[in-house]
């Protein structure tokens, strides 16, 4: 067990390792400066990127970013908020923080709603309950996470006024609920189709009829056997969660305002400022793989048939 | 179903019970005579084989909903392929004097000549003064082909509030309608409007022919554009991209993943970490970075590129190259995962062995064998590939990272509506929906096939 963590733990490190490579060099690619701007003269171009670092040979610079990540130093903003250093505005300006807040809750929100209706669907498998969720969750995986934020913000923000049309910085309960809805539809919608089908798999074994049998109540039965055995593909489909919710933050911080770290890395994009981008795209990518990892880890939680190495017994 | 031919196709004295063997006890010479040709007929079974596509084609046309959804579909390629010939209006146009219409309204200008052409001409021309205005004219040459002929002629003014009426009927065939309030079909003023027929002169500017004149069935956006045709045109771009990304997807995941469960050993481990390794990169974070960088370059491609094959793409803009690229790089892994584990099972198997045997190549058995009978998983991995591009197309073009402008995408599309969402939520319904059936109907039609092709995974 601890040798396969550790094993995964090094393709991890890797994959990160990857993406930062990829990453530095895909953005470096770009002809041009940061700060080609109209005004500006080649002379205080060079001048700039001299102060920065910028004019030493690609790679150099790449063993100047690595060496000093691992000791935690991240570099400074080169252009949106010059000099300041990325640790202090990705993670003490409250970005990450924002972004985390309602991923997490999105998060919480489609695993329990999910498994709750895949669960009630398979119950009542063939029933007219059953039927309106199947018609629910497959609309649910059709419809982007923008026209679902766009649909809501028409309705509950504009036509009805319930709700604020613009979240900010998530200060009130009520500035939650259309963000949380627009990025837990999908997933919500998923996880009750996954559920759902593996439940009803597990409803037909061997061991549901011996517990029907010796008189257990079906509330028993279904949380006792059913649901812990149907629960696989659900935990599998974490990891791709994460990598969606993270996605979808792009859109929702977008469309309700919320000043989190996905609009501010698409941002940073546009603007070029290269250790912003660094630093946010490993910080996002290091959340999807270690999300991955804590799967693969919880695999063995909820079926302890599974073998994760080779020959264990 | 299977009893019923049972029933059907074993004659009842196949059956033995005790009436029979009674029956049998009392059989006297007489009984026993060479069959007829019709009796012998009715004993032979004869059933065709069915063919694989045919079982499966059986089953999909059984599947209700998965038929709906695939006409459903149909019907939006129709739209978004047929469509854009059949209405007057594209998606770059801007018809200045037509903004902000609401659905199935027309402009002022519009209603006009409508009203002109009601009353009996054969057709009325516009229009380069204003791009789009049907009722204004700057001084110059211009000349027109109207059934068959070409016909010249010269402005010394500019015209405004006015149309240039052909009727083969009048007299004077061509003539000027001017009218200062411009109301639907009601001109004052008709004055002779002087031709000549034949070649036009070099200089003359050739001017478009109305005959008809078609209602903005979704409404116009604030630059003049029609809404019907720009979602016709974006919805192309979602299918051309959800297809042409899946193909590579396929092409890419299907050599892979063959190459890998066949080779076993120390290649597929290594083959399949790396697999794992991009499986867990994150996607989107790539194709954002892609876009920026990929930009550039791709627009000095496009500008120099002369080929028409280049001149298309650069319409699409660099964003689609870009989610292209991506997902040659990034999106195959789930392929090759599926073709590799479909491999590992049929390799064992002896028709694979005795290929072997007979000194048949790898490249071979993979083309020949091992793909051909994995087509099933491979076919639904393609169709369901299709809706997950379209969705991240759409994405990228909300976040203004996909399609140029004016190129429309559904995406683009929704995020243009959004900023006006209050005043002209009709802007967001029309992409918004068409952009829903078509994912909606994709995934259904993908779940139709899954179970049709592959029965052994039905839900």
């Amino acid at each position: 067990m601890l040798s396969y963590a550790l094993k995964r733990g090094v393709v991890a490190l890797l994959t990160i390792l990857l993406v930062a490579t990829i990453t530095f060099f895909l953005m470096n690619a770009v002809p041009g400066s940061p700060f080609l701007t109209e005004k500006s003269t080649p002379d205080q171009i060079a001048k700039a990127e001299a102060r920065y670092g910028l004019d030493k040979p690609l790679i150099v610079q790449f063993k100047n970013y690595l060496l000093n990540f691992m000791k935690g130093d991240l570099g400074v903003s080169l252009k949106m908020q010059q000099d300041t250093p990325v640790k202090i505005i990705i993670f003490e300006q409250g970005k990450f923080k924002l972004s985390m807040r309602i991923g997490f809750v999105a998060l919480v929100v489609a695993v329990i709603t999910g498994i709750a209706l895949g669960s009630l669907a398979a119950y009542y498998r063939g029933r007219w309950l059953d039927n309106l969720l199947r018609v629910f969750t497959t609309f649910g995986v059709a419809v982007p996470a923008f026209v679902v934020s766009s649909m809501l913000l028409i309705f509950f923000g504009v036509k009805l006024g319930w709700l604020p049309v613009v979240s900010g910085s998530l200060d009130s309960a009520t500035s939650y609920i259309m963000p949380v809805m627009a990025l837990s539809l999908y997933p919500t919608c998923y996880i009750a189709k996954l559920t759902r089908t593996s439940m009803l798999d597990v409803i037909n074994q061997d061991y549901i009829r011996t517990a029907r049998a010796k008189g257990l109540g079906t509330v028993k039965i279904i949380f006792k056997h059913a649901l812990r055995n149907s629960l696989i593909p659900v935990v599998t489909y974490l990891g791709p969660l994460t990598a969606g919710i993270i996605t979808g933050s792009f859109v929702v911080e977008t469309t309700f305002g919320i000043p989190g770290l996905g609009k501010y890395f698409i941002n940073s994009i546009t603007n070029r400022d290269y250790p912003i981008i660094m630093a946010t795209t490993i910080v996002l990518a290091a959340l999807v793989i270690l999300m991955n990892f804590a799967v693969d880890i919880l695999y063995k939680a909820v079926d302890p048939r599974i073998k994760l190495v080779k020959g264990e017994s | 179903m299977a009893d019923k031919n049972k029933a059907k196709f074993m004659p009842s004295f196949f059956h033995v019970g005790p009436e029979q063997i009674e029956a049998a006890k009392k059989l006297t010479e007489a009984d026993f005579q060479l069959a007829d040709e019709e009796e012998k007929e009715s004993v032979i079974q004869r059933r065709k084989s069915v063919s694989y596509w045919r079982d499966a084609f059986r089953r999909f046309r059984e599947n209700t909903v998965s038929m709906v959804a695939l006409f459903v579909f149909f019907i939006i390629v129709l739209f978004t392929f047929v469509g854009p010939m059949l209405i007057p209006y594209d998606y770059s146009s801007q018809y200045r004097t037509s903004a902000k219409l609401s659905p199935m309204d027309n402009s002022e200008d519009e209603k006009a000549v409508d009203g002109l052409l009601k009353s009996g001409v054969d057709a009325v021309y516009a229009t380069l003064l204003q791009p789009g205005s049907l009722t204004a004219l700057r001084a110059g040459d211009y000349y027109f082909n109207f059934k068959g002929e070409t016909y010249s002629f010269s402005l010394d003014k500019n015209l405004a509030k006015a149309s240039i009426v052909v009727d083969l009927d009048q007299p004077e065939v061509l003539s000027i309608l001017t009218d200062k309030n411009l109301k639907a079909g009601t001109y004052t003023k008709t004055k002779p409007l002087a031709y000549t027929t034949g070649a036009p002169s070099d200089t003359a500017n050739e001017i478009k022919v109305v005959k008809k004149i078609f209602p903005h069935v979704f409404g116009t956006d604030t630059a003049g554009r029609d809404i019907m045709a720009r979602t016709m045109y974006g919805g192309r771009v979602s299918l051309t991209v959800g297809i042409t990304a899946a193909l590579i997807v396929l092409v890419i995941g299907a050599t892979y993943g063959s190459i890998s469960g066949l080779a076993g050993g120390k290649v597929d481990f290594v083959m399949m970490r790396v697999v794992d390794v991009i499986y867990s990169v994150p996607d989107v974070l790539i194709v954002l970075l892609l876009q920026v960088v990929l930009k550039n370059p791709l627009q000095a491609w496009f500008d120099s590129s002369t080929s028409p094959f280049v001149q298309r793409l650069g319409d699409l803009g660099g964003g689609i190259i870009s989610i292209f690229i991506t997902f040659a790089l990034l999106y195959w892994v789930g392929m090759a995962r599926i073709v590799r584990g479909q491999v590992l099972q049929l390799k064992e198997q002896e028709f694979i062995t005795a290929a072997t045997a007979i000194g048949v190549s790898n490249a071979r058995i993979i083309k020949r064998h091992l793909l051909p009978n994995s087509i099933g998983q491979i076919v639904v991995a393609t169709a369901l590939q299709i809706p997950s591009a379209i969705f991240l197309e759409s994405f990228l073009s909300f976040l203004g990272l996909g399609v140029s402008a004016p190129m429309a995408s559904l995406g683009s599309m929704c995020s243009d509506g959004l900023d006006t969402i209050t005043i002209y939520p009709y802007r967001l319904m029309a992409p918004a929906i068409i952009l829903t059936v078509l994912v909606l109907s994709l995934n259904l039609v993908g779940d139709g096939l899954r179970d049709a092709l592959d029965p052994r995974l039905k839900q």
